[in-house]
């Protein structure tokens, strides 16, 4: 599903210029669930924003589902990325201005489906991450779990096939952190593949693959056994 | 007080161009209002600098009769004791050519007055002394503009100078212009002994018929001025067949003529547009509103996001009182600069404004003390009002919610910010429409007139050209390019004479009231009146020297069922004669459009100021040529007076110079105002993109294309030019209907102006916010949700 080879970004400043990503290699088939690591400022967040088609490379190319998106315009991204890809934040990144319901049903909103379809499926979601009670609620009437659930829920909403989750848990306690790592499971479990990066070992701890980053480059990739 | 001019200063770079907008924006609106309101005050404090002003009074009907005859002075003096001085005025019925030496002739204007003039009207004396300066015959004082154009920088007192290069006059004494606004405008004034050699006729001082002159009189401490004018009423001679309205004659103040709409022929008295001075007044005050919604938004937004600065300052100790002091003399500090940039953009830009618009004022009243501390102070309220809230709510905020970013703009901030900017847009299109209806109504005055003015140029006839008009024609009509000549009587915007005639038509006595035109068979070719009846006179038929053509006013007004072939007796007194109507024309504006078209009659007599050339040539250079000759035939013929040419259609124009210069003065602050809402709106887009900019990160991962995030942005302002328009047109319709009732002959409202209003302003709008809302969508989102 993601194929990388000599990703490099370099960020460019009047002075200075800093290496995030150096020739990383990184692939991911599809259904797996892969978690990336590393300090601060190794490029783990770098690389999951071109993974998902927020940023283009300096140089390298990238194929996403057999396509080389590596050198695609904006625009072109953005049609790729809809629908295919979810994010996840650890700051959440909801809109709080819209209520629970309207924040999960706008990506359906940008993907032109029609009102009847979007009213079905946004229930359809916030049932199933038990926030259907909590609808008309704006984001900050709700607990960082809770919004962190809405956030999951519209990641999920247009059905995409990889869901990219930045530091998930964050900011969050570790019964709602739990709660997080179960719904991402389940949706892998239900062949969603997931690429998330973390600072935490335990949450690390649910994903097949653990790639390590240091430097902008992938020094270490650990592969669980199944049934560990 | 250090620290706050450090902090202000910081402040302002940290965020320059929102800072510049709010500065600009203020600084724009203020020399606005000080250019619109020192010209407003120097108005509406028109003659109040007399120092006798409050006894003084201008005897007549402002409405109607303002001519009284020579001799009422006379009969005052003798029968009325509350007068302390009765004065009579009187203009030059011809611009007089002044004569220094062997200098250029000058033509000037001349006002006849008598000797007590300076007494009832306060001028200085820059030569000479003016107690008796119009004792004598033959003696003329000047103002110092003219003395210097006659003489140079030389003494003008005792000097002799040559009027109409006939009579000599001796300069008695040089005036200075009064600093502030007159409605006398005169160049040169002399007695009324001057004018008994100079004008001579001699019934004009003993006939109550011969109404020349505007009188002016000085009560006496404690005399009324009802009383006064009753008893000066009843001096005139009762005449049965007089049907003169003297109930309507009255002391009018002086102070009050300006405004007062009164009808003179000659210029020396001048008269103001209250309604005018009055649209532009409110066109200051809602230039002003629209900055201080610009400042309220901008200093709100910014203080919002200063909240964290102020949480570390309460932290290390800093008081609310503190805080609030802080504030509010930020918020004075950048009103103050405003004023202070206000007064240099006024100094500098005034003089191309003064030109452009034909707005004047002494600019002396800038430095007037009372005008400086009057401004500081009134910047100082207004700085005080419009922060105390914001700054109320700052200083009184908990430490650790600005820390925090706890205090949140409410809905009602938003709502607040709402209501401001759609008031602004109300304003942008109120003033838009107003605009497009001012232009609209200036074209229509001098598109519909009625009559061709297009390749005509008139030639004044100086006493020279007057007695060899003949000759002059004959040289006129040898050169191809000029297709026909006239002379005529009529030049527009030139006054005309006003008769009244008593005749016995069909067995009933009436009296006729017109104004009247002399001009040859060739001024109808030339002006391509319109026949409603009967024929023109010719120049063929010798028949024809008696007649006369009416207009369409005159039929309707005198109640003719058929015109033609009634005789009256038309012109003075002295060369009385019966003329025959031939003709009616159509109505045409021989008037500037805002006066209704009156009584004409035109007559075939020989009595003309002005020759009329047509000429058959567009082509520039042809153009030229022939008026250089033209030019250059008359001064041949008329070597002792300067030769004036005039084109028709600039004469026609100088006509509605009033409302040009209005047009022109609304036009531009309202450009202004409208600018300065652009300004704001943009502040408010740039705030507003800088708010949603996590939004629009958020929405962009999700799926949202540029335009997408455009719309999104934009929606808020196109809501509310929308919400706009709707209150808008009712106010705008309002505002037009009462504008355009002052006009004789208006053009009509249509819908089409406040649809133009709305979309101009929807497009002004966009525009303005398009770019920042563009500049917003296509930033990276990553970016975006990293800056959060």
């Amino acid at each position: 599903m993601i194929k990388t080879q000599n990703l490099t970004k370099i960020f460019q400043t009047d002075e200075i210029e800093t290496s995030a990503l150096n020739a990383v290699n990184f692939n991911v088939q599809k259904g797996e669930f892969v978690a990336i690591m590393g300090p601060s400022g190794c490029g783990k967040s770098t690389l999951l924003n071109i993974v998902g088609l927020l940023d283009n490379p300096t140089s390298g190319s990238y194929l996403f589902n057999g396509v080389d998106v590596s050198q695609m315009r904006e625009s072109q991204r953005t049609k790729l990325r809809k629908g295919n890809i979810g994010f996840v934040f650890q700051s959440f990144n909801l809109i709080d201005e819209l209520n629970v319901y309207e924040n999960v049903e706008m990506p359906l909103i940008y993907l032109k489906m029609s009102a009847s379809e979007r009213k079905a499926r946004v229930e359809a979601i916030l049932e199933r991450m038990k926030i259907s009670h909590r609808r008309k609620h704006f984001p900050r009437q709700l607990s960082g779990g809770q919004q962190q659930r809405v956030a999951i829920a519209r990641a999920v909403a247009a059905n995409p096939g990889l869901i990219l989750a930045d530091e998930p848990t964050g900011n969050l306690d570790s019964k709602n952190g739990l709660e997080v790592m179960n719904l991402l499971t389940e949706l892998n479990r239900e062949g969603t593949t997931i690429v998330m990066v973390t600072h935490s070992m335990h949450d690390a701890d649910f994903a097949h693959r653990i790639v390590n980053l240091f430097d902008g480059q992938i020094i270490t990739e650990v592969k669980k056994q199944m049934g560990e | 007080m250090k620290n706050i001019f450090k902090s202000t200063f910081r402040n302002f770079v940290r965020k320059p161009v929102t800072n510049l907008i709010n500065l600009l924006g203020l600084a724009v609106s203020l020399a606005l209002v000080i250019i619109l309101s020192v010209y407003s005050y120097s108005e509406l404090t028109t003659d109040n600098y007399h120092k006798n002003g409050n006894r003084l009074y201008l005897y007549g009907d402002l409405t109607g009769r303002m001519y009284m005859p020579a001799i009422l002075k006379d009969q005052i003096d003798l029968n009325v004791p509350e007068v302390e001085s009765a004065v009579r005025l009187a203009g030059s019925w011809e611009a007089p050519v002044f004569q220094a030496g062997d200098h250029d002739p000058i033509t000037s204007d001349l006002v006849f007055a008598d000797v007590d003039f300076f007494k009832l009207f306060t001028y200085q004396a820059a030569e000479g002394n003016l107690e008796n300066a119009l004792k004598e015959p033959m003696t003329v004082v000047l103002t110092k503009s003219l003395a210097e154009k006659l003489f140079g920088k030389e003494q003008a007192l005792g000097k002799t100078l040559k009027l109409n290069n006939d009579k000599e006059l001796t300069v008695s004494a040089v005036i200075k212009e009064p600093e502030a606004n007159t409605s006398l405008k005169f160049s040169a004034i002399t007695s009324i002994a001057t004018r008994k050699i100079v004008q001579a006729n001699g019934e004009e001082f003993t006939d109550w018929g011969w109404c020349n002159f505007q009188t002016f009189i000085l009560l006496k401490e404690g005399a009324k001025s009802d009383e006064s004018a009753k008893k000066i009423t009843t001096l005139f001679p009762k005449n049965k067949e007089d049907q003169l309205d003297y109930s309507k004659l009255k002391l009018n103040p002086f102070q009050t003529v300006y405004f007062s709409k009164f009808s003179i022929v000659e210029n020396y008295l001048q008269c103001g547009d209250k309604q005018k001075v009055m649209i532009l007044l409110m066109v200051a005050a809602l230039v002003l509103m629209i900055a201080l919604v610009n400042f309220i938004n901008i200093s709100s937004s910014q203080w919002m996001e200063r909240l964290r600065q102020t949480g570390v300052l309460k932290v290390i100790g800093a008081s609310k009182l503190s805080i609030l002091k802080n504030v509010l003399s930020e918020a004075f500090l950048l009103f103050l600069m405003s004023l202070f940039l206000a007064i240099l953009i006024v100094q500098i830009l005034f003089p191309f404004i003064s030109n452009y618009t034909g707005i004047h004022f002494n600019p002396q009243l800038l430095y007037k003390p009372s005008f400086l501390i009057g401004s500081i102070a009134g910047t100082f309220v207004l700085s005080l009002i419009f922060s105390l809230i914001p700054a109320l709510r700052i200083s009184s905020s908990k430490a650790i919610d600005n820390l925090k970013k706890t205090v949140e703009p409410g809905t009602s901030n938003s709502i607040f910010r709402s209501v401001l900017v759609t008031t602004q847009f109300v304003i942008a299109i109120v003033l838009i429409a107003f605009t497009v209806l001012v232009q609209k109504q200036v074209n229509f005055g001098s598109n519909n007139l009625g009559f061709n003015q297009k390749n005509i140029i008139g030639i004044k006839l100086t006493s020279q050209l007057q007695s060899k008009k003949e000759v002059f024609k004959k040289l006129l009509q040898e050169r191809t390019t000029v297709s026909n000549v006239s002379f005529s009587q009529y030049f527009p915007g030139q006054p005309l004479s006003f008769w009244t005639s008593n005749q016995v038509v069909d067995g009933v006595k009436k009296e006729f009231k017109f104004e009247l035109i002399n001009a040859d068979a060739a001024f109808f070719d030339i002006t391509r009146l319109q026949l409603a009846q009967g024929r023109f006179y010719s120049d063929d038929l010798t028949t024809d020297h008696n007649k006369i053509v009416v207009n369409e006013t005159f039929v309707r007004e005198n109640k003719l069922s058929n015109p033609i072939g009634i005789k009256l007796m038309a012109g003075m007194a002295m060369h009385e004669q019966i003329s025959e109507i031939i003709g009616v024309v159509k109505d045409f504006h021989y008037k500037a459009f805002n006066q209704p078209i009156g009584s004409l009659l035109i007559q075939n007599q020989s009595w003309t100021s002005y020759c009329l050339i047509s000429l058959n040539t567009k082509d520039f250079n042809t153009l030229h040529s022939t008026i250089q000759g033209i030019k250059a035939a008359a001064t041949d013929l008329s070597p002792s007076f300067p030769v004036e040419i005039s084109f028709f259609d600039q004469a026609v124009e100088n006509m509605y110079q009033s409302e040009l210069q209005f047009r022109r003065t609304f036009s531009l602050f309202a450009g202004c105002a409208i600018v300065i809402c652009c300004l704001g709106i943009l502040a408010m887009s740039l705030f507003m993109c800088q708010r949603r900019i996590k939004e629009i990160g958020i929405r962009k991962v999700n799926g949202a294309k540029v335009a997408e995030v455009i719309t999104m942005l934009n929606r808020d302002f196109v809501k509310w030019v929308a919400i706009a328009f709707v209150i808008a047109t009712p106010v705008a319709w309002y505002a037009m209907h009462k504008w355009l009732e002052s006009f004789a002959y208006k053009t009509e409202m249509n819908w089409w102006i406040f649809a133009l209003a709305g979309l101009l302003a929807l497009g002004i709008a966009m525009l303005t916010v398009s770019w920042q809302s563009w500049k917003a969508a296509t930033r990276n989102p990553v970016e975006a949700l990293r800056y959060e």
